[in-house]
């Protein structure tokens, strides 16, 4: 049998490392954004300067998931970046498709209540989960 | 593009999680290229056929053979 060499520095490693880099920036930018959300009334009583610092640190720390992410895709195999672009196209599609019909049933009153970007996030990370699911289970 | 990547793991008694450590991808990876699901780039391929020892051409070919020579796909 031939030995075969790999690196102690595998894949597998690289991938696991990044994966819980992305979850602490993702975790990170969560908790800045509930921050910026209810710090106004729970915390600082609506005072403009702490506001604008909270905006300052939940954009700040998004422009860090960011990067995160695009590290996260780049180290991705060449199969795998395409599941996840696969799932991110349908994502970006959707979030279109769905959104503006949405946005135009609020203005008309067709709903009755608001159509808040919070539904659209929602919509758009399970159309994402969903995709990706399917992408891992179409190559397994 | 068909491939004898399984063929040439099986005879080193290599497992697909050996080959895709060798090869830097994932497991998923080895798993659908050998079964046809999935066509390597050209960079994964010629580190592939690095590995074996052989040229691409013996590890993946065309499904269609003729159509190199007749110009037709």
């Amino acid at each position: 049998m031939n030995q075969l060499k790999t690196s102690e520095n595998g894949y597998r490693s690289r991938i696991c490392t990044n994966t819980r880099r992305l979850a602490g920036w993702n975790g990170a930018w969560l908790a800045a954004t509930v921050l910026m959300k209810f710090g106004p009334k729970s915390l600082w009583n609506q005072s403009s300067v702490f506001t604008l610092l909270a905006v300052g640190l939940d954009v700040a720390v998004g422009a860090g998931m960011i990067l995160a992410t695009k590290k996260y895709v780049m180290e991705l195999d060449e199969l795998q970046q395409k599941v996840y672009l696969n799932a991110l196209g349908t994502t970006a599609g959707v979030a279109v498709v769905a959104g503006v019909p949405y946005s135009v049933m609020d203005l008309y009153h067709v709903i009755p209540f608001h159509a808040e970007i919070s539904h659209l996030l929602l919509l758009m990370g399970l159309t994402f989960i969903v995709s990706f699911l399917y992408g891992t289970w179409r190559y397994r | 593009m068909k491939n004898r990547l399984k063929v040439l793991r099986a005879e080193r008694n290599w497992t697909q999680a050996e080959l895709a450590d060798a090869l830097d991808v994932s497991r998923q990876t080895i798993n659908a290229i050998e079964t046809g699901k999935f066509d390597p780039s050209l960079p994964l391929a010629f580190r592939a056929a690095r590995l074996f020892g052989l040229h691409i051409e013996e590890i993946f070919h065309d499904e269609d053979p003729g159509s190199l020579a007749t110009g037709i796909k």
